[in-house]
């Protein structure tokens, strides 16, 4: 028995030594390259000024075309990300803000994120790597679950999510950027809509912890904060237009574009607008904000 | 309380301790110590259904000692049956009930009468298969003298629950696992050392392969009418290395987790996909489930005496049942039906029993000839895969039909973000590995062990696949 114990023994060493590499190696990799998402972008710039940031989900990253604001000497980056909740958006501005970025004006994609408190995985993921290292994501992340097993466990925050697991470590040797840098961060869609619908019956708007730290940061760091509902198809502005009316009672300060194109053949999907509609929002916004 | 989860990984060295160190080493002890880590272990499933486990056992239990003590046939034939009835009714109610009503319901409703079906909807109680099985077994060898009644309680319930093979077996045979319960185990570090790179292989099948290989073929299956020929072909691959890996995993893990209590369980598989024929695949599968209805079926029913006639019936039946034995849907049975229907030929023939012994490959025609072999076996294999897998007999007809007439062969990109054959050099490489070690139950023992071990760590922990939990497939049988 003796035996079997050392042999036990030699393995949980085996197993923790495996771990430890792993983890060094993991996080080595994703904290010296950049360009695979944004999240890495913020953590490995410093000191920018831009007249304006973009925050939000997809429906922010595929709506907004920085150059239309960039070509009105507005300098802008389109910081939003596929998948986002207003949970992660906070933290990427907490970060920016450490990294010491200026940041004259916000605008923040808020309308569906309302939904719900919930976190997204993948986008959650993307901040893990850095967890030993950035106090302020542990911060962000103390009172979640698995907060223990990320702080203290080698590898477990890689080996639970997917989002950074091998192949997205593969992705970063490798050099992979997304092609959305090029564009400001603005994620074109191509499709044309027809008859396009969203079922938003299950939907209801309520406070949101992330979205009010968000107002608070900009409140503190004298940003201008324009908190911004987007479009969405016709037929689902229809049936359940109520949402955003439900929006402007608890977040009256929230500005609503939901109608500001209403035809689908600017939509790619219900939620997202292809890059017709991407311009026509972006100028409609350029317009009302930043040229009265 | 699945084997790859966190809360086995602590469960298991508790059960280990107190099993070794404070059980005084008494034979007693020792099954008292499995008995309640087993039942504690069921509990965790859905500690109702453990009321139903503990009736089953009694039953058996019982109803062999009642066998045992009267001499008159008939006596013993009505307790025999009594304890089959229960047994099979049981499992009838949980686990078939509902699938009888709709198909009956369905009959009729061919007539032109509408009736609506009574469901019961019951959960189904996880390893209820398995342990009626066991359980059956234990009565039916008692029945025929081929073993004595276990008198004692703990012991007869720590064979029908010893919480290794519960869930998802093997499903072990009275004659096999009860004289090991009856002896004092003595630790035996090598056969422990071998149990702990079983574990590891188990893992590795479970967490790397299959459920990597769950990826593909979930998004494949799901979305069959939008894929090509190539990725259907691909999808039914992935899924034959899916529910092998899955499967074999688990037993690799039951067997590894059983060494460590210095006991032995059957062997469950033996390289399955190096089959020649389908004879040897199915020696080679689930051989616990296979040698079961063997034993307790065919050979009863005449097995291969009796005229050619007999002999295919006979075979029909096993292939049928095995395959309702899975679960309570016509996909499962048209599994069993179209592996019967690969067999016959073979029996007709007369060569069901042709590749029987070890083989060696070498450059000649023969070894070109036992790789086509393989090859071919796999294929009709992956075919009747299809049927397990589809959610119903129409859905897996259009995705064969759609494989012959769709007629591309390109790499389609998956919704999943990954292109379908992305995992091919994979399976490759998995495949290789077997090979290489097909006279050995796991490659990691052997020269240079710990450096496999430390691959096989390394795999398990980067490869293997935490975020998207997911439950072993045979363990809804």
């Amino acid at each position: 028995m003796k035996q079997f114990i050392l042999y036990i023994g030699k393995i949980l060493v085996l197993i923790l030594l495996i771990m430890i590499s792993l983890d060094v190696f993991y996080t080595y990799v994703f904290c010296h390259t950049s360009g695979r998402n944004k999240t890495e972008l913020v953590l490995t710039t410093e000191d920018k000024n831009y007249d304006l940031v973009i925050l939000g989900s997809s429906r922010a990253e595929n709506h907004f075309v920085p150059s239309i604001f960039n070509s009105r000497g507005i300098k802008t980056f389109n910081y939003a990300m596929s998948g986002s909740k207003l949970e992660e958006t906070a933290l990427t501005l907490k970060l920016m803000l450490a990294k010491n970025f200026k940041i004259k004006n916000l605008i923040l994609d808020v309308d569906l994120n309302l939904n719900s408190n919930s976190h997204s995985d993948n986008i959650r993921a993307t901040f893990l790597p850095y967890f030993p290292i950035s106090p302020i994501i542990r911060e962000h992340y103390k009172n979640i679950p698995e907060y223990f097993s990320y702080r203290y466990i080698p590898f477990y925050r890689y080996a639970v999510n997917e989002a950074i697991g091998y192949r997205e470590v593969g992705a970063s040797i490798k050099s992979k950027k997304m092609n959305t840098f090029d564009l400001g961060g603005f994620y074109p869609l191509q499709n044309r809509g027809k008859n396009l619908y969203y079922d938003m019956s299950k939907f209801s708007p309520k406070k949101n912890k992330g979205y009010e730290e968000i107002r608070k940061l900009c409140k503190e760091n004298n940003i201008n904060f324009i908190p911004i509902s987007l479009p969405m198809c016709q037929n689902t502005m229809k049936d359940f237009g109520n949402y955003f009316q439900e929006m402007k009672k608890i977040y009256p300060e929230i500005h609503h574009y939901e109608n500001a194109v209403v035809d689908d053949k600017y939509f790619s999907s219900c939620g997202h607008m292809n890059v017709e509609g991407a311009k026509k929002l972006s100028t409609l916004v350029l317009n009302d904000f930043f040229e009265k | 309380m699945f084997f790859n989860s966190l809360k086995f990984a602590v469960f298991l060295p508790i059960v280990f301790i107190f099993y070794w160190f404070f059980s005084n080493k008494s034979k007693k002890n020792q099954n008292l110590i499995l008995i309640l880590a087993s039942y504690y272990f069921y509990s965790c499933w859905d500690w109702r259904f453990l009321f139903l486990l503990i009736f089953s056992t009694f039953l058996d239990y019982y109803t062999a000692i009642k066998i045992e003590e009267n001499e008159k046939k008939s006596i013993r034939k009505f307790w025999l049956w009594l304890s089959i009835s229960i047994n099979l009714g049981l499992l009838a109610v949980f686990k078939y009930y509902d699938f009888f009503a709709v198909s009956a319901t369905e009959f009729i409703s061919g007539f032109g009468f509408h009736v609506e079906p009574v469901l019961l909807k019951l959960i189904l109680p996880v390893g209820i298969s398995f342990y009626t099985f066991h359980g059956l077994s234990y009565i039916i060898d008692v029945y025929y003298k081929r073993i004595k009644t276990e008198k004692n309680f703990v012991d007869y319930s720590l064979f029908v629950s010893y919480f290794p093979l519960l869930v998802a077996g093997p499903i072990e045979r009275a004659t096999h696992l009860l004289p090991q319960l009856k002896v004092k185990r003595e630790f035996d570090f090598e056969k422990a050392k071998e149990g702990i790179y079983q574990i590891v292989w188990g893992l590795v099948k479970k967490v790397v392969i299959a459920d990597t290989c769950a990826l593909y073929a979930n998004e494949i299956f799901d979305n069959y009418t939008t894929m090509n020929s190539m990725s259907l072909i691909l999808g039914a691959v992935y899924f034959a290395f899916q529910i092998y890996g899955d499967f074999s995993g688990y037993s690799d893990i039951a067997l590894g987790t059983s060494k460590l209590f210095g006991i032995d369980l059957l062997k469950n598989f033996d390289y399955p996909y190096f089959s020649r024929d389908i004879a040897e695949f199915w020696r080679r599968w689930h051989i616990s489930l296979s040698s079961w209805f063997r034993d307790y079926v065919y050979i009863p029913l005449g097995g291969s005496k009796g005229s050619k006639l007999f002999q295919l019936r006979n075979v029909m039946v096993i292939f049928l049942l095995s395959g309702f034995w899975h679960g309570a849907n016509w996909t499962f049975i048209v599994w069993g039906l179209l592996n019967a229907v690969y067999f016959i030929p073979l029996l007709l023939l007369n060569k069901n029993r042709n590749n029987m012994g070890e083989f060696r490959l070498s450059f000649n025609l023969n070894s070109l000839k036992i790789i086509s072999n393989i090859a071919f076996t796999f294929a009709i294999t992956c075919l009747a895969w299809i049927f397990f897998r589809a959610n119903t007999i129409h859905q897996a007809v259009d995705y064969i039909y759609r494989i012959f007439t769709n007629h591309i062969f390109s790499f389609q990109y998956l919704h999943i973000g990954r292109s379908v054959e992305k995992l091919i050099v994979f399976l490759v490489i998995f495949s290789i590995i077997e090979w290489n070690n097909r006279n050995k139950i796991e490659p990691i023992s052997g020269k240079y062990s710990w450096i496999k071990l430390a691959l096989a760590i390394t795999a398990i922990l980067t490869l293997g696949i935490f975020s998207d939990y997911k439950n072993f497939i045979y363990f809804q049988f």
